[in-house]
């Protein structure tokens, strides 16, 4: 997949995820309303969005990854409970 | 022998890569090119001084170019850099081709424009440049009606400063709250009640479908009537100006933004590249993110100058702390919120508790809402959401960082806190919420 493909994926995933995030978790909370009802998007509304919401944490972690969405040249974080904090390894 | 740097772009990134890199290495002459007749000034007060919490643009300056000069800059004012020849080691600027041995890219960003026809009108104001912000706050001494366009954290500022200038203004945005992608909708009562009681009318769950007017706009369509205006100010998502690094070859990633490793290079050898043109990987899901905070940009510069410079320095995976007034409510986080853990399908729990400010019994206390959200295995801290009162900023701050070292909530629940009447209550808000949450498992 090229760069301009996988940003395209990206986005548009990003949006219809947290529109439907917002429509669930805003309905009926004080102070909102509803989102505006965009007619655009039905596939990514009605196929991506309920596929991608039944799969589990570590399966979309395992496709970000295979697809290489995930950073590359970077450390990820030592996040150990219980161990002692230490600075991180700097000259 | 000497080593020639040049920099392009003169934001937070630009000055910390080009004033560290000239201190740091003794063989390096450094040369920073903007395309802009400032630098070293703090365009995250604009909004403030439309809004007249600040007297002054000028009291927005931090620096002068005359000091960079003195410290042995060559500063290129008002050049913009059109062209990058990675094969040859050359930059183009003014027609005239520049050599050099290492290069970083601090381009910054630029606005998203807005998709709908009228969007070319004169009147349309977009904050970034100081000079055209000076412009712009004589022509609102002319002008009754603004719409602000976006419930983005510029938006809430412009909305919140406009209305308290005394200008009507009507704030637009499709989301259902403001700033719907970042904010959870528990928090959106007293934030719009906060804007409201500035001022601002607030149309959320609203397209706007055009700008009206003929030469200037004069009205906003929307998908609820049209609203009549003398400017709009348009507030949608920034953009990474990364044009002219991409024609050199340097590689983007998913966001649009340049790719950098965590000495901040770039897919090409000897160039660099920080600030918002730059991609960073988030600390929980090492997915590259964009269009962090000032602070960021100077931090990602500071990084790029120390290996720039020989030395060996590496930015971590960030949890981005955030805050920010909302009219007069301060709210802030750090990491994700539930709107965000829900979208991307992060399994998380929650702990939530009320807190003071301070003794109650001293004068100014005030509550504050934290929002904990923790990992449902290991506990550990995945992000935070805190609202009113003082210390938000120092508790998103704080989250930040021992998220980062991996915290949990038993870690939060019985932490050590200052108890000092006009500082802090007895019981911390942060532990408050922790403790509630660990009795509800």
């Amino acid at each position: 997949m090229n760069g301009s493909f996988k940003q395209r994926l990206r986005e548009q995933s990003e949006h219809y995820l947290l529109q439907d995030s917002v429509r669930r978790l805003g309905h009926g909370v004080p102070g909102t309303v509803e989102p505006y009802d965009a007619p655009e998007g039905r596939a990514w509304r009605l196929l991506f969005v309920p596929l991608y919401k039944r799969l589990p944490w570590g399966v979309k972690q395992r496709a970000m990854t295979t697809l290489r969405m995930t950073a590359s040249g970077w450390t990820p974080p030592r996040r150990e409970p219980g161990e002692p904090w230490k600075p991180p390894h700097r000259q | 022998m000497s080593e020639r740097l040049i920099v392009i772009g003169g934001g937070g990134a630009g000055t910390a890569t080009a004033t560290l890199a000239n201190r740091l290495g003794k063989d390096l002459k450094v040369t920073l090119f903007t395309e802009f007749p400032d630098i070293a000034y703090s365009p995250c007060g604009i909004p403030f001084v439309h809004g007249r919490e600040i007297e002054k643009f000028e009291d927005l300056f931090l620096s002068t170019v005359d000091r960079y000069v003195e410290d042995g800059l060559d500063m290129r004012m008002e050049t913009a850099v059109t062209d990058i020849d990675l094969a040859r080691g050359t930059v183009t600027a003014r027609n005239t081709h520049e050599g050099f041995d290492k290069l970083a890219v601090c381009t910054g960003w630029t606005w998203e424009k807005p998709d709908v026809p009228g969007a070319n009108l004169a009147g349309l104001h977009y904050v970034k440049d100081i000079r055209a912000a000076m412009e712009f706050d004589k022509q609102l001494d002319e002008m009754k009606r603004v719409v602000v366009f976006g419930g983005t954290p510029i938006g809430v500022e412009m909305a919140g400063n406009l209305a308290h200038r005394g200008l009507h203004v009507d704030f637009v945005d499709e989301g259902p709250w403001a700033l719907s992608e970042l904010l959870d909708p528990d928090v959106a009562e007293p934030v719009h009640e906060s804007l409201t009681k500035r001022g601002a009318t607030l149309h959320f769950g609203t397209r706007v479908e055009a700008f009206l007017g003929e030469d200037r706009v004069r009205a906003v369509k929307t998908s609820k009537g049209e609203l009549e205006c003398d400017a709009v100010i348009v507030c949608l998502h920034k953009v990474p100006s990364t044009a002219l690094a991409e024609a050199a070859g340097v590689k983007t990633g998913t966001t649009g933004a340049i790719m950098v490793d965590e000495r901040m290079r770039t897919s090409a050898p000897n160039v660099w590249a920080a600030g918002d043109a730059v991609e960073v990987p988030h600390g929980l899901s090492m997915l590259p993110i964009k269009g962090l905070t000032g602070s960021h940009a100077y931090g990602q510069g500071r990084v790029a100058a120390f290996n720039i410079a020989g030395r060996d320095l590496v930015y971590d995976p960030v949890w981005i702390p955030w805050g920010m007034v909302a009219g007069d409510y301060t709210i802030g986080g750090f990491s994700i919120g539930e709107t965000l853990a829900t979208a991307m399908g992060v399994p998380y729990i929650v702990a939530k508790g009320v807190g003071i400010t301070r003794a109650r019994y001293y004068p100014g206390a005030e509550r504050t809402t934290v929002k904990l959200l923790a990992d449902p295995e290991t506990h550990k801290l995945i992000g935070a959401q805190i609202h009113g009162g003082s210390g938000v900023k120092e508790r998103a701050d704080f989250l930040g960082f021992v998220a980062k070292r991996g915290a949990t909530l038993e870690d939060i629940a019985y932490m050590e806190n200052i108890y000092s009447p006009p500082i802090g209550a007895l019981f911390e808000p942060l532990a408050i919420a922790a403790q509630n949450g660990l009795a509800a498992l």
